[in-house]
């Protein structure tokens, strides 16, 4: 994953890693490191669901996921705000989804009012961070968006399906958010090793961290010519160059 | 600079006004009237007791016990004794036109107006910053907000203040975003009254797409402009009715 990929312009990818290959390789670790921990977590709970041979309950889900989220926005320089799962319609009931997600070190519950709602499945079916993964049975990031269901911070989430039987449906998500915040402390030094304009955005090209004064998280941004292009885990790159649009 | 007569500043006195110990009760029955006002709970419904509540909400079981008596209080939940007792989401609990109009009352001209202000401020400056960041999908999501004329008042009601939060969430600014939620919070039930006026409707509805069309464009001034007419629409219908309360 951490391959310095294409070259724009005419400078050819230096023979040894320099010190930008070096900074781009441990933005990279870090978001990749974050999608594969995701996908231990999606794995580990597809099985421990499928064991519990279809009597699946809001107790057992949260007895399943609460120790992993503890885990996870517990951990010392963890990138995770909040973390958890949402389970699709038809794992607990028909049109029932369930939340067992928790956020912050005094792991704060998320929407769970919501589990007392009988059509709570309509809460999630739009939302991007849920409907990607559970339509394609892929991996995705949502953002950097506005969460308006947990933090109300500028954050990205990872989500991941999560499968009881390797052909079976999509039984739920895993998920983990990361703020902005918290990913500009970790991206910056090494973002700032690789250029004074250089910027990590994700799939659309928008600014999620940027060392340029004038290209704010958010920001629609374009690589400039020359350019080198540093891909940072399944779907981010970083642009040593980049403009605003 | 003396900022008052006493030489001490403003904003060091705010820091000595008592802070309302109610903060948490209130927000608690804040989330349930919101998830009744967005359909997530509905009339009949039976509630969780004030231990399930409590757990879920991460508060203390006096903090939903208060808060539950508040609700009850206010009308918004019934409680049943018995074995098949329990707390229930009453009937006739949506945003009636009635409160909302007890509501205006309630409230001075002056209050109206600089509630206004503020809320326009807020949703303009989002509005420009949305002209600038949006992408093809925001503005998909933005249009499926505009509600259609033949809606009734309280999906518009809805769909009105669904729509200036896209806004925020276009313009991706978490203060923004925030400070216009606890403004729709502190408009309440008011924008209710408005929405049941065909022509306030006709009229809001050309702005939205003319809103959405400006944030499209990239065209801030435009975004914030259409913004402003779009709340000072709902302002000049709010005061003209509560003129003729005198």
């Amino acid at each position: 994953m951490s391959e310095t990929t294409s070259t724009t312009g005419s400078l050819a990818a230096p023979a040894e890693p320099g010190p930008a290959d070096r900074a781009a390789a441990e933005l990279d670790a870090t978001i990749a490191g974050i999608e594969q921990r995701l996908a231990v977590w999606a794995a580990e709970t597809g099985a421990a669901l499928g064991a519990l041979s279809g009597k699946v309950t809001g107790t057992a889900v949260d007895k399943l996921i609460r120790p992993v989220v503890a885990e996870l926005v517990q951990l010392p320089d963890g990138y995770a705000a909040g973390a958890g799962f949402i389970a699709n319609s038809g794992l607990l009931g028909p049109e029932r989804s369930y939340i067992a997600w928790w956020q912050g070190a005094d792991l704060e519950p998320v929407d769970a009012l919501a589990n007392f709602s009988p059509n709570s499945i309509s809460r999630y079916v739009k939302a991007e961070w849920f409907r990607i993964p559970v339509e394609t049975g892929q991996a995705h990031v949502t953002g950097p968006y506005v969460d308006f269901l947990c933090t109300d911070e500028y954050v990205l989430t990872f989500t991941h399906p999560v499968f009881t039987r390797p052909d079976g449906p999509v039984a739920g998500i895993v998920g983990i958010d990361v703020t902005v915040q918290r990913l500009e402390r970790g991206a910056m030094p090494s973002l700032r090793r690789i250029g004074g304009r250089a910027t990590l955005v994700n799939g659309d090209g928008r600014a999620v961290v940027s060392a340029a004064s004038d290209i704010d998280a958010g920001d629609l941004t374009a690589p400039e010519v020359p350019c080198q292009h540093y891909a940072v885990g399944r779907t981010f790159t970083v642009w040593s160059d980049a403009a605003r649009l | 600079m003396l900022l008052s007569p006493e030489g001490t500043s403003r904003s060091l006195a705010a820091v000595f006004t008592p802070i309302k110990s109610r903060g948490l009760v209130d927000e608690v029955c804040g989330r349930i009237e919101q998830a009744v006002e967005t359909g997530l709970l509905t009339s009949g419904q039976r509630l969780p007791n004030e231990t399930e509540l409590a757990s879920a909400l991460g508060v203390s079981a006096v903090t939903a016990r208060e808060a539950l008596s508040q609700l009850r209080a206010s009308g918004i939940i019934r409680t049943a004794r018995g074995r098949s007792g329990g707390s229930f989401i009453a009937d006739n609990v949506l945003p009636s036109r009635e409160r909302a109009l007890a509501q205006l009352h309630d409230l001075s001209r002056l209050q109206i107006s600089d509630l206004a202000l503020h809320y326009e401020a807020i949703a303009a400056a989002c509005a420009g910053v949305a002209a600038r960041r949006s992408d093809a999908a925001d503005i998909a999501t933005l249009r499926s907000f505009i509600p259609a004329a033949d809606d009734d008042s309280l999906s518009w009601r809805l769909a009105l203040s669904e729509f200036l939060l896209e806004v925020a969430a276009i313009a991706r600014s978490a203060r923004l975003a925030r400070e216009l939620i606890r403004l729709q919070a502190d408009l309440g039930t008011l924008t209710l009254l408005p929405c049941a006026d065909p022509d306030y409707r006709t009229c809001t509805g050309l702005i939205l797409a003319d809103v959405a069309a400006a944030i499209e464009a990239h065209e801030a001034r435009a975004a914030e402009t259409g913004v402003k007419a779009l709340i000072s629409a709902t302002t000049d219908w709010l005061l003209t009715e509560q003129a003729k309360r005198y």
